[in-house]
């Protein structure tokens, strides 16, 4: 267990937050005049009043089953969605989300894309160009670094996403499922490499995972989230034993 | 206002970036696709000039270089307008996954086809040698046009960006109404000899893109002055409908990525 700080400082501060899929239905200009009657809006929420806090330098885990809400967490802590209702306080720091299959442009070459997605993540060039090799060599591509990313293979891809994120680091790092990238040995690598983030103090990470193994070995807290609440929070063993009982019971 | 020069300062860089990225990819993808950015502009120089010429039996001075600076302006504004409406879907990979000020996507596509337009702009450079077309001073009054050009493409495709998310069939609409506007700015015929009146008056003025047009011939090739009044009147119009579309997005670009 690493050294805790005296004072706590708190990195990431989420509020009673709502968020729902409302009212923004597409709809079209035919089926408008086709259909005067206005259609019902669909209201779907997904995060249904959440509030938790965390420190600064601390891991924490999210489970739950499918459409529990955790993505759509993560990526409102990321920016992406904005809450309905409630606060997300970054604190000022930097943020970035670590998913399967970060957006490339896949007629671009792997060095393109490198530096495509650091500029949007918010680096300037010279730091990209500081770590430019660190990222090719983690991602093991070698020569095809140069090839467009569309030629690249599913494994490929992902580890190429996982390696421009993993190496060129931000304050908060949101990783959505992401340990399970490529083969059995750069998993090995992949979750060595996350070790040393998550062990750096300064860093703070969440992680929403479905193996309770990772959850358990990596994160100081957990939290189980069941259609868009918390459940459960707390100690990581105790949050999951729950939860896998929670599972079982419904199968 | 700040919060859109905090932006443009902070993804300026990436803006660039990927408006050059995407160009090579356009030309990586098949080796001659830089040319069809030349023989494309040329072969509807070709088409029009031989329709109105020959089966029309109509014309006007330099009528192939008349033709082509229409052509040059029309093809920015038109891939530029029709490809907003789509955009923030078209990046759907990206926009799912960081936050990004959505008229970053837009700023890139403004490159890129700035960037396309300028090839052009030296190709009727060069058609202006070929057809003799005498230099003066004048042709410097390119620049303000080209910006009055710039700043309306960029107001009305902010605005189109934000309605072509939520509305399925805005690509089809766009695409019709861009049809009309075409054959109403004179690409091919000159408005100011064929349409007498108020009409006239109103195509010419009310359309910025047959404005802009206009003036561009008059600057080029008719060694006149552009009307300076109208250039300022679409300047404001275009920076008004650029601040509208800006803070539409600010306000609604979180519930974006929710919808597409």
């Amino acid at each position: 267990m690493r050294k805790k700080k005296e004072e706590k400082e708190i990195a990431i501060t989420v509020k009673d937050l709502h968020i729902a899929y409302r009212g923004l239905k597409k709809f079209s200009i035919k089926k408008s005049l086709l259909h005067l009657k206005t259609s019902k809006l669909e209201i779907f929420e997904a995060v249904r009043g959440i509030s938790f806090e965390v420190e600064k330098g601390k891991i924490l885990g999210i489970v739950g089953k499918n459409g529990g809400g955790k993505s759509t967490l993560l990526r409102s802590i990321a920016g992406i969605f904005s809450p309905d209702k409630g606060i997300i306080n970054l604190h000022g720091n930097s943020v970035s989300l670590l998913s399967i299959g970060v957006g490339f442009q896949p007629t671009l070459t792997g060095r393109e894309n490198i530096y495509l997605s650091g500029l949007l993540l918010g680096f300037s060039e010279e730091q990209i160009n500081q770590k430019y090799n660190e990222i090719v060599e983690f991602s093991e591509l070698g020569e095809f670094i140069d090839k467009p990313v569309k030629t690249y293979s599913s494994g490929m891809y992902s580890k190429l996403a996982f390696s421009i994120t993993a190496i060129l680091e931000t304050d908060i790092m949101l990783i959505d499922e992401v340990l399970s990238v490529g083969d059995v040995q750069f998993r090995a690598k992949s979750y060595n490499k996350m070790r040393e983030l998550i062990d750096d103090d300064t860093r703070t990470v969440i992680i929403v995972s479905h193996s309770s193994e990772t959850l358990q070995s990596l994160c100081d807290e957990v939290i189980w989230m069941h259609e868009g609440k918390i459940k459960m929070q707390g100690d990581p063993d105790e949050v999951i034993e729950k939860y896998e009982e929670f599972m079982k019971v419904k199968k | 206002m700040k919060r859109f020069k905090e932006n443009i300062k902070k993804y300026y860089k990436y803006a660039k970036y990927a408006a050059k990225s995407e160009l090579k990819a356009e030309v990586a993808n098949s080796y001659l696709n830089w040319v069809w950015w030349v023989l494309d502009p040329i072969c509807f120089m070709i088409i029009y000039t031989f329709i109105v010429q020959i089966v029309f039996k109509t014309s006007e001075q330099y009528f192939p270089v008349f033709v082509f600076i229409g052509l040059t302006a029309w093809n920015f504004f038109n891939t530029t307008v029709s490809g907003s409406v789509k955009l923030v879907s078209a990046n759907k990979a990206i926009v799912t996954k960081v936050y990004i000020p959505k008229y970053i996507l837009l700023l890139v596509k403004c490159f890129k086809n700035c960037f396309k337009m300028l090839i052009s702009w030296a190709l009727v450079l060069i058609l202006m040698l070929l057809f003799k077309v005498p230099f003066s001073f004048k042709i410097l009054y390119w620049f303000p046009i080209v910006i009055v050009l710039l700043v309306v493409t960029f107001g009305i495709s902010s605005i189109l960006l934000h309605f072509g998310i939520f509305v399925e069939d805005l690509f089809n609409v766009t695409n019709i109404f861009l049809k009309l506007v075409f054959y109403l700015s004179g690409v091919f015929y000159s408005i100011n000899s064929r349409i007498k009146g108020v009409l006239r008056l109103l195509l010419l003025k009310c359309n910025p893109i047959a404005f802009v047009m206009d003036q561009f011939r008059r600057v080029m090739l008719y060694n006149q002055i552009p009307s300076f009044k109208w250039l300022g009147i679409w300047f404001v119009i275009g920076i008004i409908l650029s601040a509208i579309g800006i803070s539409i997005i600010h306000k609604y670009e979180n519930s974006y990525a929710k919808v597409i």
